[in-house]
C-alpha cells in the first residue's frame, strides 16, 4: 500500500546506539519507514522507546559522543543524509526538514528577541536581506495566530506565554517552507485547550503548505485526530505500522492492543479500574535476541524468547512484528 | 467617600506599548534602584572621566620638576612661593634656635634673595614664560618638586587603564577558550582544562616577575604578563556556564535549524553567560589594579617618569612621617576607586541575579 515512488523520505534499518558506563544502549535498533509528501506520520510508544532518538537521527542531531548512528540510511530525495558533510546537512536542517520541540519554555533563547531568532533562520537559509526576512517573519507570526505580530515581534521570549512560544516555534519551523516538519511531542508542556489549538494549527498549516509531518507523542488521542499512518515503537523498534483507522479498530500487536485498552474512555462504566500493561519497559542494555515485549505479553510463546519476529504484512496492507501472525509449523500457527 | 488619586502612581490608561525588555535592561533597572551601586558607578565614571580628560585639564605637567619646590605640603590658599619661603624660614629659625642665636647675615641675605626670586623668577614651560613661584599645589609636591595632583591623576590613568585593559584581555581569552572547551567537550576540553590546571598550579606572581624580567619592564609587557596569568578563572567560570547551557533545548533548536557550531557558541550561548561575565569583570578590575600596585610597589611595575597609584605609594613610604601627603593622596584615590568598583560589582551581581543573593 505504501508507495515508495512518491516517498520523500526513506529510512532503512536505522540503528542508533549510545555508549554508557553500563554498556551499549541500542536506543534505535533497525527502524525502517517512509514518508510521503503531505502525509502525517505518527510515532507512539512509551517513554524511552526510541521515538525521539529516531527522529533526531534523521538529521544527525544525536549528541556524539555518547551516541552513534551505527547502521542504516536516511534517504531524503534519494540522497543519504547520514553520509552528507556537516555543512551540507546544515543546509537541510531548518530549511528542508525542521523541528518543533517538546518544551516551548526552553526552546527559545531567552537572551534574544523573537525577531532576531526568526530572522536569523530565514536569512541563513533563504538568502534574503534583513527587511525581507523581517517581513516574512511577521507574516509567519500572523499565520500562526499571534495578535499584532508587527508590534510583538521585538519582544523577548519571557514576555510570551507557553502557547504563544510554541506558536513562535511553529512559525520558526515553517518559515522556510520545509518539506518535512518533525514535531517532537509538541503539546506535552501545554494545557489541554492550548494543546487542541496547537495541534489544529499544525494540521491546518501543514495541509496549507503541503508539508509532510512526523508527529511524536505518547498520547493516542492526539494521534487519532492528526495522523494518516502510525508507527508503534517498542524498545527501539517499530512493532506495528498501520493506518490510523485500522489501528484503532483492529490492533494486531498485543502491545498496541494494551495501549489502546489503557486509554481512559468516556463510554466506560464509572468505578471500573483502568487497564494497564503489566511490568516495566525493558532495560535496553545488553538485550538478548528475542521479542523485547515477551515478559509483559499475554500470549508469550517459546519462540518469543529466542528470536525477534520479522514484520508480517496483514490483509489490510499494514505490517506487524509478532510471532502470533507467523505460520509456525511446530507451534500451531496463528492463534 | 472620596477616591484619592495619588500623584505619584501613574494611572493605567491601557495604552502602554508592548516594549521588548531584555534581561540586560531589566538588570539595569534593578541596578538603578541600588543606591550603593549607583554611588559606585558615579565614582567610577568620575575617575574615568578625569583620567581621559587629564591632558586638557588645567593641571601642571606630571614630569615637570621644580627643585626649589621639593616636599611642599598641600595647600589651597598659599602659593608655592609663600610655602617655599615659610619652609626655608622655618628651617633657618630651627637651626638658629638650636645654636641659640639670631639669624645671621648670610641667612638673611639668602631669605632676601628668595623673596626676590619668588616675585621675579620665571621659567619656560610648554613654550610659555610663567612665574614659577605662583603655582599652587593642591596635593603638595614630591621629592623632585613635581605636582602630586598631576601625578595622582596621571597615575590613576595608568592604573585604571591596566585594570580595564588587563581585565578585558584576560576575560576575552578566558571567554573564548572556556566557551570552546565547554561546548565542544571531549579531547578539546580535556587539553584546554589541563593547561589551565597546570598554569593554576604555578605561583602566578613568580610568572609575572619572571616575564617582566625576561621581556623588560614596560607597560605593554605588564599588560601581557597580567593577562596571561589571569584568564584561568574566567575560562573555568565560562566553561561551567556553557556546559550547563549546552544541553538546553534552545541550543538543540538552533542546531536543528542549521546553525553552525561557532554561531551557537557566540550568538546563542555567550549572551546567556553575559551576566556572570559582566559581574566577574567588574569584580576583577580592582584585583588587577591591586596586582599592578603590588608590582609597582616592589619596583617591578611602572618605571619613572611614569607613575601609577602603586608606584606613587611605593615611593611615598620612604618619608611617610615627614611628608604624609605623598602617601595619603594616591592611597585615598586608589581606595576610593576600588570602593566604587566593588560596590558597582556587588550591585551588578544582585541586578543580574535577583533570586540568589550573593550566589556568585
Amino acid at each position: 500500500m505504501i508507495g515508495t515512488n512518491d516517498a520523500i523520505l526513506n529510512v532503512n534499518n536505522l540503528k542508533t546506539h549510545f555508549r554508557t558506563d553500563e554498556g551499549i544502549v541500542k536506543a534505535v535498533d533497525g527502524v525502517t519507514f517512509s514518508l510521503r509528501k503531505g502525509e502525517t506520520l505518527g510515532f507512539v510508544g512509551e517513554s524511552g522507546c526510541g521515538k525521539s532518538v529516531t527522529n533526531l537521527s534523521l538529521m544527525k542531531l544525536i549528541p556524539s559522543p555518547p551516541g552513534r548512528i551505527v547502521d542504516g540510511e536516511v534517504l531524503f530525495h534519494d540522497r543519504d543524509i547520514l553520509k552528507m558533510k556537516e555543512n551540507e546537512i546544515r543546509g537541510i536542517r531548518g530549511n528542508k526538514i525542521s523541528m518543533i520541540f517538546q518544551d516551548p519554555m526552553t526552546s527559545l533563547n531567552p537572551f534574544l528577541k523573537i525577531s532576531t531568532q526568526l530572522v536569523e533562520t530565514i536569512i541563513l537559509h533563504q538568502k534574503k536581506n534583513e527587511t525581507e526576512a523581517r517581513k516574512r517573519a511577521i507574516e509567519m507570526l500572523e499565520l500562526v495566530g499571534i495578535p499584532a505580530p508587527a508590534k510583538r515581534i521585538d519582544s523577548y521570549p519571557h514576555q510570551f506565554s507557553g502557547g504563544m512560544r510554541q506558536r513562535v516555534m511553529i512559525a520558526m519551523a515553517l518559515s522556510c517552507n520545509p518539506e518535512i516538519l518533525i514535531a517532537d511531542e509538541p503539546t506535552t508542556a501545554l494545557d489541554v485547550t492550548i494543546q487542541a489549538q496547537i495541534l489544529e494549527l499544525i494540521k491546518a498549516l501543514s495541509e496549507k503548505l503541503g508539508t509532510a509531518t512526523i508527529l511524536i507523542t505518547h498520547d493516542l488521542g492526539v494521534v487519532a485526530g492528526m495522523c494518516d499512518t502510525l508507527n508503534v515503537m517498542y524498545a527501539g523498534r517499530i512493532i506495528e505500522k498501520s493506518d490510523v483507522s485500522t489501528l484503532f479498530s483492529d490492533p494486531r500487536h498485543p502491545y498496541t492492543r494494551g495501549l489502546i485498552k489503557s486509554v481512559p474512555r468516556l463510554d466506560k462504566k464509572t468505578g471500573q479500574k483502568l487497564y494497564s500493561i503489566k511490568g516495566q519497559p525493558p532495560n535496553m542494555i545488553g538485550m538478548p535476541e528475542c521479542c523485547p515485549f515477551h515478559p509483559r505479553c499475554e500470549h508469550t510463546m517459546d519462540i518469543c524468547r529466542r528470536s525477534y519476529p520479522a514484520a508480517v504484512v496483514t490483509e489490510s496492507g499494514n505490517s506487524v512484528s509478532c510471532w502470533l501472525y507467523h505460520t509456525l509449523p511446530y507451534e500451531g500457527g496463528v492463534k | 467617600m472620596k477616591t484619592e488619586t495619588s500623584g505619584k502612581l501613574p494611572v493605567n490608561e491601557f495604552n502602554q506599548p508592548d516594549k521588548g525588555v531584555s534581561l540586560t535592561l531589566d538588570a539595569w533597572r534593578r541596578l538603578k534602584k541600588n543606591r550603593m551601586a549607583m554611588a559606585g558607578l558615579v565614582i567610577v565614571v568620575f575617575f574615568i572621566l578625569i583620567s581621559i580628560l587629564a591632558p586638557v585639564l588645567p593641571i601642571y605637567s606630571f614630569t615637570e620638576q621644580v627643585i626649589d619646590h621639593q616636599y611642599l605640603p598641600p595647600s589651597l590658599l598659599k602659593n608655592a612661593g609663600e610655602l617655599y619661603y615659610e619652609r626655608t624660614l622655618g628651617q633657618m629659625n630651627a637651626l638658629a634656635e638650636k645654636e641659640k642665636r639670631e639669624l645671621n647675615r648670610e641667612e638673611l641675605a639668602a631669605l632676601d634673595e628668595i623673596k626676590y626670586r619668588i616675585v621675579n623668577e620665571t621659567a619656560v614651560i610648554n613654550g610659555r614664560e610663567v612665574k614659577i613661584h605662583e603655582r599652587r599645589y593642591l596635593f603638595g609636591t614630591d621629592y623632585l618638586g613635581r605636582d602630586m595632583l598631576a601625578r595622582v591623576i596621571y597615575g590613576g590613568q595608568i592604573s585604571i587603564a591596566i585594570g580595564f585593559v588587563g581585565t578585558i584581555t584576560s576575560v576575552l581569552i578566558g571567554i573564548i577558550l572556556g566557551a570552546i572547551a565547554g561546548y565542544l567537550g571531549g579531547k578539546v576540553d580535556y587539553i584546554i582544562m589541563r593547561v589551565v590546571d597546570v598554569i593554576y598550579g604555578l605561583p602566578y606572581m613568580m610568572l609575572v616577575i619572571i616575564f617582566m624580567a625576561i621581556f623588560g619592564r614596560n607597560i605593554i609587557n605588564l599588560f601581557v604578563a597580567l593577562a596571561v596569568v589571569s584568564w584561568l578563572t574566567v575560562a573555568r567560570v565560562v566553561r561551567g556556564q556553557i556546559m550547563s547551557l549546552k544541553n538546553s533545548e534552545f541550543v538543540e533548536a538552533a542546531r536543528s535549524s542549521g546553525a553552525s557550531t561557532m554561531r551557537i557558541i557566540f550568538r546563542h550561548l555567550l549572551p546567556n553567560t553575559l551576566g556572570v561575565i559582566i559581574v566577574f569583570t567588574t569584580l576583577r578590575i580592582p584585583t588587577f589594579i591591586m596586582l599592578e600596585a603590588f608590582l609597582s610597589f616592589l619596583g617591578l611595575g611602572i618605571s619613572a617618569p611614569l607613575a601609577s597609584w602603586g608606584s606613587l605609594v611605593g615611593h611615598a613610604v620612604d618619608g611617610m612621617n615627614l611628608y604624609p601627603w605623598r602617601l595619603f593622596f594616591p592611597a585615598a584615590a586608589m581606595t576610593l576607586f576600588l570602593f566604587g568598583m566593588n560596590f558597582l560589582g556587588d550591585g551588578l551581581r544582585d541586578a543580574f541575579d535577583p533570586q540568589g543573593k550573593n550566589k556568585f
